[in-house]
């Protein structure tokens, strides 16, 4: 019931963030002006005074930088829904409202005469095809660039790292290896040098190109009458609120869920996507999947067919269900101390010494690999009760009328108990899946960040890199929800945001109990 | 309160539910003299395929065995006949070694299969599972197709040549009748088949691994009337290529289907011999007050 209304909630909000609401000029008694969009209306209880919050975006305007402001009710005098007022969403400082008053664009040529709308609109094409063409294509040599910097600086790491072992060393190292080492570490060093002077040589091109671009700006003229010159480049998208039709918001509504889908996050997270997080949250819940399930069935089969009854089976047992009832950030300080200090240190002083003498941890700091394992101890018990429950529940004929045709106990299991078996431990899986989704409290310490970078799975050799850090959905509602700077703004996407991760969530139990339907009606005997 | 004697060997305690069985049948009132001696089994067993001597079985503490001693005649069709909890079932897993799946069944004697100890820890057990086959009261079709579940046997023994396995499916099932009905759609779950077929399946499975021996413990006691008489028209034609070994408690199913008859009691042999003569006329008083209906 509860549960529901929460649901109801999240759901009226959640979907409701996207849709482009009109923008109201509210005329003030003092004679003022202001461009908003409505938020609320609240009565103060004691004095009866109505007040009413607009968002009023043009943070870089507002002496505080702030977009929400409240404003009593009685001092504004009229309401009007002007249709040509423009809502331009930004690279920065968030949304902007004003009236289109003109554009200069030195860099631009196009046809004149056009009314100010068609060039805003033409000069805008024109400067998003110069970004994607020039700007865009330096952003992506840049970043290749970094891997290759990346990769010779381990290089050069390595090999000083082996030099000084050498030199600590018995004396016997010959000074021939320490010859050709010098070469070589000349060599890198050549070749790092050569990489920075290009990458920065790239760089000043890409601002030279970036700055030239940002002189292309609209002018727009703001509640208070000043006109503000608004670059072309910052502008993500606009609307006109108050001038569309059912299905002109209906198609924006369409292109902010896609945005929301398949782009990366804007303004410290509370604009743009959730494409990392989605796939870090994904990503995840298979990695754990993997880790904790095989691990999970085994143990349960061990339990549940193999171990001889005793005091030994009986504790681990216990153990195995009290493990349940742990609180989940103490799997978090579990994870951080076995996983990453212990297992993470190991494999780096083993594999990356030489960055280890650097200080720089590669496995022994927070990562999607420990985080995924982490969630999988977490969820260890349920696969494992459900394994050994789905086991038991089988009826004693199956196993004998197996044994009785001269099947080896491995045959048993393999033929006939498993795929039996199978719809419970399905069952078991949905279970860990769901609560793995939702868990953040011990990722938080082991490796989830407001914003990753990168992503553990890209087009750069080895491809998966689990050593990295991901983002998260749950933790994205903790971040943008309790720790953004602004949270008025950031409001509608802690809705979005839980509503994608109840999806996703919801999704993925959805798949697993389908399949574990389509098993039940394969296995489950009718006659039991 | 109820002494009863083995004469070699002395049963000490009558096991819990044989005990449990005497009180409720109150018509039990008079001590039973003497069980079947080793030498009653009848001379006429020429070739006997098992030979079961002084064999003992516990579960835990509890006595379900006392010294049974008999010979199973080969290619004949063998009843185990007695009253509930008298530890026919028992005997009859003996033969197959399911009591190894029980922790705290624990066996004393000698059974030999051709020859063979097979009580011996040593023998294989999944050797000696191949060549006696069981069918079990609850007929227990495994999740798979028609198909897989008689081929069952012949893939966990390696055999996975196609023609084989088609074949020796064919077989079975022809053997079982049950290839006209099922023929059509062998690669569909077997658990859509109906009760009595269902039976039949498991008699198809376990004679598709070409048993010597086949035990059946109260095959048809779940089923209908007209099943029961395909099974046991099945039970008559089999006679002729297997042993079979049955457990009923249906009297007139063991006087139709059996050639021998053993009459068990309180986990000791009580009396054996041919069927006709076991009917007709009974050594042992007690034999008689249970095939006339008078106790049990």
């Amino acid at each position: 019931m509860f549960t529901a209304l929460l649901l109801v909630v999240v759901l009226v909000n959640g979907l409701g963030a996207f849709w482009p609401g009109p923008v109201v000029q509210a005329d003030l008694a003092d004679g003022g002006t202001i461009l908003g969009k409505w938020i609320r209306q609240e009565t103060d209880p004691d004095t009866k005074a109505r007040t009413v919050q607009f968002k009023t975006a043009n943070r870089e305007l507002d002496p505080q930088r702030m977009d929400f402001h409240w404003y009593p009710m009685e001092a504004i005098r009229h309401l009007s829904y002007p249709p040509n007022v423009f809502v331009l969403e930004r690279v920065g400082n968030g949304d902007f409202y004003g009236f289109l008053e003109d554009v200069s664009a030195p860099c631009l040529v196009f046809a004149s005469g056009d009314d100010a709308k068609k060039r805003f609109e033409a000069a805008i094409a024109e400067v998003r095809r110069q970004q994607a063409a020039e700007v865009q294509t330096i952003a992506r040599r840049l970043s290749s660039l970094n891997y290759e910097l990346q990769a010779v600086r381990h290089a050069i790491l390595r090999l000083e790292y082996r030099r000084k072992r050498a030199a600590q060393g018995p004396a016997s190292a010959d000074s021939v290896v320490s010859v050709e080492s010098d070469d070589r570490l000349a060599q890198l060093r050549r070749e790092e040098q050569r990489i920075k002077d290009q990458s920065d040589g790239l760089v000043a091109e890409k601002l030279a190109r970036e700055e030239a671009l940002r002189r292309n700006v609209a002018l727009f003229r703001v509640g208070s009458g000043q006109v503000h010159p608004i670059p072309l480049v910052d502008i993500v998208r606009w609307y006109q609120p108050n001038a569309m039709g059912l299905a002109a918001k209906l198609g924006h509504y369409l292109s902010k869920i896609w945005e929301l889908l398949t782009e990366e996050p804007r303004e410290s997270n509370t604009e743009g996507g959730l494409f990392p997080a989605i796939f870090g949250t994904v990503m995840l819940v298979f990695l754990m999947s993997v880790a904790c399930f095989p691990l999970g069935v085994l143990a349960g089969i061990y339990l549940g067919e193999y171990a001889r009854e005793g005091t030994l089976v009986r504790l681990v047992r216990i153990a195995v269900n009290n493990l349940a009832g742990i609180p989940s950030i103490v799997y978090g300080i579990f994870g951080l101390g076995f996983f990453i200090y212990g297992l993470g240190g190991l494999v780096d002083r083993w594999f990356f010494p030489e960055r280890v003498a650097a200080g720089i941890p590669t496995y022994g700091t927070g990562g999607i690999l420990w985080a995924s394992m982490t969630l999988g101890l977490l969820t260890l018990p349920v696969v494992i009760v459900a394994t050994e429950e789905a086991l038991r529940t089988i009826p004693r004929g199956f196993r004998e009328a197996s044994y009785a045709l001269g099947a080896t106990k491995l045959q048993t299991l393999v033929r006939v108990l498993l795929p039996m078996a199978s719809p419970g431990m399905m069952t078991g899986f949905i279970l860990a899946m769901a609560r793995a989704a939702g868990e953040v409290a011990p990722l938080m310490i082991t490796g989830v960040v407001k914003l990753a970078p990168t992503l553990p799975l890209d087009g750069h050799f080895p491809f998966f890199h689990l050593d990295r850090k991901f983002m998260h959905l749950g933790f994205h509602i903790f971040d943008i929800g309790f720790q953004s700077p602004n949270v008025e703004a950031s409001k509608p996407m802690v809705y979005v945001t839980t509503l994608l991760l109840v999806l996703i969530v919801l999704v993925m139990s959805s798949a697993a109990i389908y399949l574990r339907n389509q098993m039940r009606k394969r296995y489950q005997s009718r006659t039991v | 309160m109820m002494p009863h004697s083995v004469p070699s060997k002395v049963c000490p305690e009558p096991f819990a539910s044989g005990a449990e069985h005497s009180r409720q049948n109150g018509q039990v009132s008079a001590p039973f003299p003497e069980s079947a001696q080793p030498g009653d089994t009848p001379a006429a067993i020429a070739h006997p395929v098992v030979q079961v001597k002084d064999l003992h079985l516990y579960y835990g503490r509890a006595q379900a065995l006392c010294g049974i001693t008999m010979d199973f005649p080969r290619h004949q069709v063998t009843a185990l006949i007695g009253p509930s909890g008298c530890g026919k079932s028992t005997f009859l897993r003996c033969l197959n070694r399911m009591n190894d799946l029980i922790d705290e069944a624990r066996t004393v004697g000698v059974i030999l299969l051709d020859g063979q100890d097979i009580t011996d820890p040593a023998f294989d057990v999944i050797e000696l599972r191949r060549r006696v086959g069981m069918v079990f009261q609850r007929a227990t079709p495994f999740p798979k197709s028609i198909y897989e579940n008689v081929a069952y046997g012949l893939r966990i023994g390696g055999i996975s040549s196609r023609a084989l396995l088609d074949e020796a499916v064919e077989n079975s099932l022809r053997r079982a009748g049950l290839w006209d009905e099922v023929k059509d759609r062998l690669r569909e779950s077997a658990l859509g088949l109906s009760g009595g077929q269902h039976q039949r399946l498991c008699i198809a499975r376990a004679i598709a691994v070409h048993p010597e021996i086949i035990l059946m413990d109260e095959p048809c006691s779940a089923l209908d009337p007209r099943s029961t008489a395909r099974i046991e028209d099945l039970i008559a034609e089999l006679r002729s290529e297997y042993t079979i070994i049955i457990v009923t408690h249906n009297m007139q199913q063991a006087a139709r289907v059996s050639d021998y008859a053993a009459f068990l009691y309180e986990g000791a042999l009580i009396e054996f011999g041919p069927t006709k003569d076991l009917f007709t006329k009974p050594q042992k008083k007690e034999t008689e007050d249970y095939i006339t209906g008078r106790f049990g």
